[in-house]
């Protein structure tokens, strides 16, 4: 069969190819492409838990620090510590060290910062359901749920709302810090164990040292690669 | 102007690996030549805006990458290709391209046909629901190029673009290069000089972090003139600037 000479069958061929090809977005990744206003940062969402050797690293970091707050209850600095130490993590496992398209990341328009916020909510967020689950059968999945996953979930929810509002990774984890402390050291003062818990001298090195420790998981992440040639 | 560089250094501990570039290019195909560990990858990073110089200043179409919404408007309109191209193995070559196409901030609406058309001109249309995991060395470079393209930018930057391609394939990729070059700026760092002579307009060599040549590829034939080292006039040219830099 002829042709018309004004049919350009190429450009025929991608527009069927496009919607051959066309994934189309489940009804979780239009909601959250409407919440956070980018289907970038919906799909970085979404993808995170499809990382499996970051995620496997991010989530048992998470855990860890949940079981600290747990274990260290009446201590508050080690509760206000720990979403350090989860940021850090997440940051690690999401960074140049293992993230394998980390560098073509950091070329993007959305800033890779701002995917490091939805990368949290996600590690938070789909622990604290699988904590949830297992609460069912474990008092101390339970106490991690409900005195650490949820709450951060919620507080890197709140986050990354403040960040999409105000367009600045800064202002979303500067909201989200400082809910957290708030509940932190709300819940502490009530009780009246703030005082004696943050001036316990045998404290102070560990403290350091934990905090010496995320600073350096967090610069490392952050490092900028060296150019091979 | 798309692209003027202005004594750009950078520096990683001890090692100089830029050390006082200048340059200036406008639409067309630039190649950018040297050894290994001249500085060629360091100074495309920079203009890849993934790492920031050390000193010197650098303006990439008619923007200044230090400046945060300056960056962002910059990133939309780049495309770029690194060295070492990671990717998700769980990820088709569509899923591929198509985040990075949003990572980008492209219109939704025109995604799927942009991918679709990225996808056809890498020639990888057969393995566009094939996962990344699965495809050979070649193919994950062509792929890499896919997502370079999809936004049609108007600064392009490949890192060794050609490793990994077989004769035919390399043969289409200049093809490509050429096409690009007619409406953006496109700037190829290679080992290849025959990439370089086959598609480049313009040309600069690099040399412990310095330009030690930067002209037309006939210019750099012209100085091989006499020079015995090198299969080809282009790679005399090329071995004839490198001894005198070492010299």
């Amino acid at each position: 069969m002829d042709t018309p000479q004004d049919v350009d069958l190429n450009r025929v061929w991608v527009g069927v190819a496009a919607q051959v090809w066309r994934r189309q977005p489940g009804r979780i990744e239009r909601l959250v492409t409407r919440v956070l206003r980018s289907q970038g940062l919906a799909r970085a969402l979404l993808t995170t838990p499809s990382l499996l050797l970051p995620w496997l690293l991010a989530s048992v970091a998470v855990l860890v620090a949940g079981a600290a707050v747990t274990a260290g209850t009446g201590q508050p600095v080690v509760a206000l510590a720990a979403p350090g130490l989860a940021a850090a993590a997440v940051a690690y496992a999401y960074g140049p060290g293992l993230d394998p398209a980390w560098e073509l990341s950091r070329s993007m328009a959305i800033s890779d910062r701002m995917v490091l916020m939805t990368r949290v909510l996600a590690v938070f967020g789909v622990n604290a359901v699988l904590a949830l689950a297992a609460s069912a059968v474990s008092g101390t999945a339970a106490g991690i749920a409900l005195g650490w996953l949820v709450p951060m979930t919620a507080v890197s929810a709140l986050a990354l709302a403040a960040a999409t509002l105000a367009r600045s990774a800064n202002v979303g984890a500067a909201a989200g810090l400082a809910g957290w402390a708030i509940t932190v050291l709300g819940g502490q003062s009530a009780t009246g164990q703030l005082d004696a818990a943050v001036t316990k001298s045998s404290l102070v090195l560990p403290y350091l040292l934990f905090a010496a420790g995320c600073a350096a998981v967090v610069l490392f992440s952050s490092r900028n690669p060296k150019g091979t040639s | 102007m798309n692209v003027e560089i202005t004594g750009l250094t950078r520096r990683f501990g001890r090692t100089q690996a830029v050390n006082g570039v200048d340059l200036r290019t406008g639409q067309g195909v630039f190649g950018l030549l040297g050894p290994n560990g001249a500085g060629k990858t360091s100074l495309l990073r920079m203009m890849a805006t993934v790492i920031p110089p050390s000193s010197g200043s650098l303006s990439l179409l008619g923007r200044n990458p230090a400046e945060h919404r300056s960056r962002q408007e910059l990133r939309r309109r780049l495309g770029y290709l690194p060295q070492n191209l990671g990717y998700y193995p769980g990820f088709t070559v569509v899923e591929f391209v198509e985040y990075f196409a949003l990572l980008k901030e492209m219109p939704p609406g025109r995604v799927p046909a942009a991918v679709a058309a990225a996808v056809e001109r890498v020639g990888l249309g057969d393995k566009a629901k094939a996962k990344m995991r699965t495809l050979s060395g070649g193919m994950l470079r062509r792929a890499g190029i896919a997502q370079a393209i999809v936004n049609e930018p108007e600064l392009l930057l490949f890192d060794e673009p050609t490793a990994g391609l077989d004769p035919e394939q390399r043969v289409e990729f200049r093809t490509l290069l050429r096409e690009f070059g007619r409406r953006a700026t496109v700037i190829v760092s290679t080992h290849l000089v025959e990439d370089v002579g086959a598609a480049c307009s313009e040309v600069a060599l690099m040399h412990e972090g310095k330009i030690a040549f930067q002209g037309t590829p006939d210019e750099l034939t012209a100085r091989g003139v006499g020079h015995d080292s090198g299969d080809a006039p282009l790679e005399r040219g090329y071995s004839a600037v490198l001894a005198a830099a070492r010299a």
